[in-house]
């Protein structure tokens, strides 16, 4: 398993677009990935999940995912969620 | 457009159709553990249907508002996918077997809760999407709009056009603003079919596919008596079933005093009319007809279970107390009563069975009773309680030998001594057969031996013998009271039952259709039981005729070849008073 914490930088937060950027960007691995904020740890295909979360602007998630492609996909969202999810 | 079914409940209603389909329908239920796949392969249809239709939606608005005003139905579209809730149904269905539609509201209501609980307003505001897509997905699930929004935008009469109607449904619709109904199954002795007659309202069934052809709106006029239903009828239909209904009132009034006069022929024949009924409220309706006793009183009505509620034929007692009140408020007249004559899915709801037609061939009636041995015997005490309060009678339904009436007596002899055991003393109960199968119609001289009456159930007696399924509609033409092989067949009984000096009885259509039942008086049988409504005008045909037309009518009616010949050996009665042709028409 590969995991990676990431600061979100976006305004909105984890909202709408954002997560369903991410669910997105997570579909095109085939790894299982999991987003952590606090307690709560959310599936990171699941967009209702990732909304539940409630990550607002600031908030450090931890991005798990464990697979055949463990380390490029958490490298992409990572990466995804530092630019602000491209918004 | 006409359909063709079988007229359960008398009557015309013409109405706005309001198609309700039950088996579709936003109905909580578990369903067996073969129909998970079904469930599961509906929920992912609904699912594909809504994935396209979101799609649609967001490319227009991505069109008209611009991408970015699009992202909303994006965000629906990974919702739809979102393994929290799809799948989470899925797994409802696989580990709990509910059906797709209460999975689906299962798994919503999961979500609900969870957006519910978080403090953030942004999210709470996103339970919007989830409750817009969970709504999206159950609307998907139903094929057809549903009767209560319907309900609610419609003016005037409804005409209610179901797949099928379950009791416990029936039993919440409002039949004042219903006041008919169609559906595809069903059969004369279908729950709903004794209930709608109850109730008084028209009602059609046995229509296969009414539900499916019968647009939600469309005018409808059912004629429950024929059988017909007509869908957005001409002016032509609708006056023709408008005339129906008004005749059927004129000639009703006019039968009035035909009521209480006793049914004699004109040279002194005295006959016998009775009544059939279900319900034990019908007594007062078979009493103020004219009838004499009750011919059939058809026990299955305590087999319905509303809703929530077990069947009267669940307990010796509440079944003993509906036989007592039949024999009180017949008030001295005979009341027979016909064991339960069900099929398997009738008796345990449920089993798998109700999909298939109840089979004319299969486990049914004293079959069926005799492998159900402790509740035969229930309703076996009960009935033999009851025959202490008046004149009752016992007849078992689709006898077809020797071995059946021995083994039924035996149940008989066993519930009558389990009474005595509780210090009861059981009265003498005369114990009669249906005869409705070709087997006891051709034994009826043995049989004789072993019964006490016979009483002839011409609508299966028919079907058997002319291998029709009158709710086929595809053969149901064949159906043919009139057949020259129904006429020996109830001759071979008469000639039996009068040889063996055994009473003979006969219930069933052909006793309240005019033509046939001067066939019946020319062939000796003068027992009748028939629908209460019927007697009036069965007495004023018997008041009209000489016996001996009658039995030269027979005779002649015998010696024909076909139907045609048959028709003709009856047209040359004349009737003093009423022609068999006009009698016919009402």
């Amino acid at each position: 398993m590969t995991s990676r914490p990431v600061r979100i930088t976006n305004p909105l937060g984890l909202h709408a677009r954002a997560a369903a950027r991410f669910v997105h960007a997570a579909g095109a691995f085939a790894s299982q990935v999991c987003v952590a904020f606090g307690p709560r740890v959310m599936d990171g295909k699941s967009i209702m999940g990732l909304l539940l979360l409630a990550a607002a602007q600031g908030s450090e998630i931890l991005i798990s995912a464990e697979g055949p492609d463990e380390r490029e996909a958490v490298e992409a969202l990572c990466q995804l969620v530092v630019r602000g999810f491209d918004s | 457009m006409k359909l063709r079914g079988l007229g359960v409940s008398p009557g015309v209603a013409v109405g706005r159709a309001l198609v309700f389909r039950q088996r579709t329908f936003d109905v909580r239920c578990r369903v067996s553990p073969e129909g998970t796949e079904r469930e599961l392969a509906r929920l992912e249809q609904a699912r594909e249907l809504s994935r396209q239709q979101l799609r649609e939606i967001r490319d227009r608005i991505a069109r008209s508002a611009g991408p970015d005003h699009a992202y909303l139905f994006e965000a629906q579209l990974l919702m739809l996918d979102d393994p929290m809730l799809v799948d989470r149904a899925a797994a409802f269905i696989r580990e709990d077997r509910l059906n797709a539609e209460w999975a689906v509201r299962r798994a919503a209501e999961e979500l609900t809760a969870l957006f519910d609980e978080a403090a953030d307003p942004y999210l709470r505001e996103r339970r919007g999407d989830v409750a817009d897509v969970t709504g999206r997905l159950r609307v998907n699930l139903r094929p057809r709009s549903a009767p209560t929004e319907i309900l609610r935008g419609v003016e005037g009469p409804l005409v209610l056009v179901a797949d099928e109607l379950a009791p416990s449904t029936a039993a919440q619709i409002d039949w004042r603003r219903v006041i008919g109904f169609a559906t595809d199954v069903g059969s004369w002795t279908y729950h709903t079919a004794i209930l709608a007659r109850s109730l008084h309202i028209p009602a059609v069934v046995g229509l296969h596919d009414a539900s499916a052809r019968i647009l939600a709106g469309a005018t409808v006029a059912i004629d429950g008596t024929t059988g017909d239903v007509f869908v957005d009828p001409s002016s032509g239909e609708l006056e023709q079933v408008q005339a129906q209904r008004t005749r059927q009132a004129a000639a009703e009034r006019a039968l009035d005093e035909y009521r209480h006069l006793p049914a004699v022929t004109l040279d002194g024949v005295r006959v016998r009319l009775e009544a059939n009924i279900e319900l034990p409220d019908e007594v007062a309706v078979a009493r103020a007809h004219g009838a004499e006793g009750i011919g059939l009183f058809r026990s299955e009505f305590l087999l319905v279970r509303a809703a929530g509620m077990t069947p009267i034929a669940a307990a010796e007692d509440a079944q003993y107390d509906v036989y007592r009140s039949l024999v009180e408020r017949m008030a001295g007249g005979r009341v027979t009563v016909r064991t339960f004559d069900v099929g398997e899915d009738e008796l345990y709801p449920g089993s798998g069975a109700a999909d298939t037609s109840r089979g004319v061939l299969g486990l049914r009636g004293i079959r069926l009773s005799l492998a159900h041995r402790d509740f035969f015997k229930t309703q076996l005490r009960a009935l033999l309680r009851a025959a202490g309060h008046g004149s009752l009678r016992v007849m078992f339904p689709f006898v077809t030998g020797a071995d059946e009436i021995r083994a039924a007596r035996a149940v008989m002899a066993e519930a009558a001594e389990e009474l005595r055991v509780r210090g009861a003393s059981p009265p003498p109960v005369p114990v009669g057969i249906m005869i409705e199968v070709p087997s006891a119609a051709l034994t009826a001289d043995l049989l004789a031996a072993e019964a006490d009456f016979f009483s002839v159930g011409t609508n299966d007696l028919i079907q058997c013998c002319l291998a029709v399924d009158r709710t086929d509609d595809r053969v149901s033409r064949l159906y043919e009271p009139r057949h020259p092989a129904v006429l020996r067949i109830l001759r071979l009984v008469s000639r039996s039952a009068r040889r063996s000096g055994i009473p003979l009885a006969l219930c069933g259509e052909m006793a309240a259709d005019p033509g046939t039942l001067v066939l019946l008086v020319g062939l000796g049988v003068t027992e009748l039981s028939m629908v209460p409504s019927a007697i009036p005008l069965a007495k004023q045909v018997i008041r009209g005729l000489r016996a001996d037309d009658a039995r030269r009518a027979a005779g002649r009616a015998l010696r024909g070849r076909t139907v045609a010949d048959v028709e003709r050996a009856i047209e040359t009665v004349r009737l003093d008073g009423v022609s068999i042709q006009e009698g016919s028409n009402s």
